[in-house]
């Protein structure tokens, strides 16, 4: 049973190469929390943290100092091997670079998050599948992804933070690398996963994104820390 | 929970062997210096093997026990008397004397060992393993008759011809008519070898009459044959007794030593290899960190990563390892360990060919195995945990 904050942090610091001469604080004692089926958008400059941000909420790493509950799990000061879990369990990364595998299809690019949970080829087709169906990709199934256009390979990456139907899906500027045509029908995509039931959490310079009518909540990070939220329209 | 386990290893493997596909060009050069080091471990084991193999076959019809006689610290003849105080030893079933040289061909440099023997050779335990591929072994009663190997017909420049002559100390000329050629299967004995009556080796050798170079002993019953070696050593004080086994165990020693020497020297260029495993494990290319980074953030455990590059290189050894054996077992059967023969059975000018059929021993595979696989997946082991503990967010 999911709780109704999928998302809750709590005076989260994130501190790189704590003690070292390279030491760089990227989250100050941040605290906010996302709720079931709500769909937000995380916006700042360069270097505020909405990249450290995402990958918290992403089960990425854990923070240094503060409280974090993703999808009813506190991953405070967890180890690798539970994170990992919880990624894999909760969440879906969608990556500003796509982030693909050049060597492999688009198929078996899709299928990666399921090849450790030892499930059989034939199931992972189908549900990849499904997936490109949904997508409209289904024609590019076979292709290799170096073959995609940016907006197909973005779908692509969906596509696979789909694949393990998680609650909670994260993405790092998906929008960067698309023209406004495609941005939107990007945005529309993650807003649809939304009205399945999903939490989304976006972060995005992209005026279309924070634009979308589906969009619940605007956060600005800067320098580490939340200075404000605003509503969405 | 065991069908997920199992069916992650095979997703696994599925995978890491369509990754070595795809790096063919990058694990080729290993493949083949793997294969390459595989292949000389085998060769040089099989060789080994086969020619212990043979000579155990071969000698195993070898006469009992050899009798010789001592001067201070060296062969001399033995006279033929001395079969008379032995004759009474209890299971002795017959005792034959034997004429056993070298000769020296000043011509072509060769070395051939002479035997002289009493009688037709299948006819005595002492001479039944000199298998013959055509002819007949000489007979007691007719001189200047010899039986030799292809190996002494060729170094003789024989030819179509049966006749040639051999000198006598002192120069004067011993003339042989060719009746007998052995088979190739028996050449680790028979390389250098001709066999003729006693009396032509007495009066090759100038040995005086009622002397020979050794006694042969046959025993009725095999259990026995120390016992009795030690009653003959006895009965004639200063002679030297040697059993079958003590030649046979002199072959292995001497096939064992040369054995270690050779895998010293392979272990040197096993060594070398790990380092280059080590080395090419160890340099991960910002593709291949790409790889591990974005797996992990798809939510593949530390450990999948490493079973990943287990299952990379235990697949690449595994076909290294097939592929350098099996080349291995066709250079040692069908071209007779050509590489390393010179090493076992030395330099002489007249070498050995005969054909090498060594067993597949489970002991030889797992040696080679323990040798080649187990150093390459321990050196890559290190390597692997250091790919797998890239940070998943680094791709970020």
């Amino acid at each position: 049973m999911m709780p109704d904050n999928l998302v809750e942090l709590q005076a989260v610091t994130k501190i790189y190469n704590q003690g070292q001469a390279n030491e760089v604080i990227a989250l100050k004692q941040v605290s906010f929390t996302v709720a079931r089926n709500e769909m937000v958008c995380v916006q700042g400059p360069s270097g505020s943290g909405k990249t450290t941000l995402l990958s918290l909420i992403g089960c990425i790493f854990a923070p240094t100092s503060g409280r974090a509950t993703i999808g009813g799990k506190k991953i405070s000061r967890l180890p690798d091997h539970f994170l990992t879990r919880y990624r894999r369990e909760l969440t879906g990364f969608v990556f500003q670079h796509y982030n693909m595998l050049d060597h492999l299809t688009v198929l078996e690019n899709i299928t990666l998050p399921l090849l450790p949970l030892g499930i059989s080829p034939g199931d992972r087709v189908r549900k990849a599948d499904r997936l490109l169906e949904k997508f409209g990709l289904s024609h590019r199934r076979n292709f290799s992804v170096t073959q995609l256009s940016g907006g197909e390979l973005q779908r692509v990456a969906i596509a696979r933070a789909l694949i393990n139907d998680p609650p909670i899906i994260v993405a790092d500027e998906p929008t960067a690398h698309l023209d406004g045509k495609l941005s939107r029908e990007v945005v529309d995509m993650l807003a649809s996963l939304r009205d399945e039931g999903r939490t989304v959490v976006i972060a995005s310079h992209d005026p279309i994104v924070s634009a979308h009518p589906a969009m619940a909540r605007i956060i600005e990070v800067r320098d580490g820390i939340i200075l404000h939220q605003l509503s969405g329209r | 929970m065991t069908g997920n386990r199992l069916g992650r290893l095979l997703n696994i493997l599925d995978y890491a062997l369509s990754s070595l596909g795809r790096k063919s060009l990058k694990n080729g050069g290993v493949f083949i210096i793997f294969t390459l080091v595989v292949f000389l471990f085998a060769s040089f084991q099989l060789v080994s093997r086969a020619l212990t193999e043979a000579a155990q076959t071969v000698l195993a019809t070898a006469p009992d026990i050899t009798v010789q006689q001592m001067s201070a610290g060296r062969q001399v003849s033995i006279a033929s008397s001395a079969k008379i105080p032995l004759a009474p030893i209890f299971g002795i079933k017959k005792i034959e004397e034997r004429i056993w040289g070298y000769y020296f061909d000043e011509s072509n440099g060769a070395n051939y060992t002479i035997i002289g023997l009493p009688a037709r050779a299948g006819d005595s335990g002492g001479t039944q393993l000199f298998g013959l591929a055509e002819g007949r072994l000489p007979v007691a009663s007719e001189r200047g008759q010899v039986a030799i190997s292809d190996n002494v017909r060729r170094q003789l420049q024989l030819g179509n011809r049966k006749h040639f002559s051999l000198f006598r100390p002192d120069l004067s000329q011993a003339s042989f008519a060719t009746v007998g050629l052995f088979a190739p299967k028996t050449e680790i004995l028979t390389a250098d070898l001709m066999v003729m009556n006693l009396a032509d080796a007495r009066d090759l050798f100038a040995i005086a009459d009622g002397f020979v170079t050794d006694l042969l002993v046959s025993v009725a019953n095999p259990n026995e044959i120390e016992t009795i070696a030690r009653k003959i050593s006895e009965k004639l004080p200063g002679s030297r007794v040697i059993t079958r086994n003590q030649i046979l165990k002199t072959y292995k020693v001497v096939f064992n030593r040369r054995s270690g020497l050779g895998t010293v020297c392979l272990l040197t260029a096993l060594a070398a290899f790990v380092i280059l495993a080590w080395d090419k494990a160890s340099g991960l290319s910002r593709e291949e960190r790409k790889e591990v980074a974005i797996l992990k953030i798809l939510g593949w455990q530390t450990s999948d990563i490493m079973l990943l590059r287990f299952c990379e290189s235990l697949s690449l050894s595994l076909l290294a390892f097939i592929s350098g054996y099996l080349l291995a077992w066709v250079h040692v059967v069908f071209w007779g360990g050509a590489l390393f023969r010179p090493i076992f059975l030395g330099w002489s000018v007249i070498r050995p060919v005969f054909s090498l059929a060594p067993p597949l021993a489970a002991s030889d595979l797992l040696l080679v195995f323990s040798l080649s696989v187990v150093p390459y997946l321990c050196a890559t082991a290190v390597p692997a945990w250091r790919a797998a503990t890239v940070r998943a967010d680094s791709v970020i």
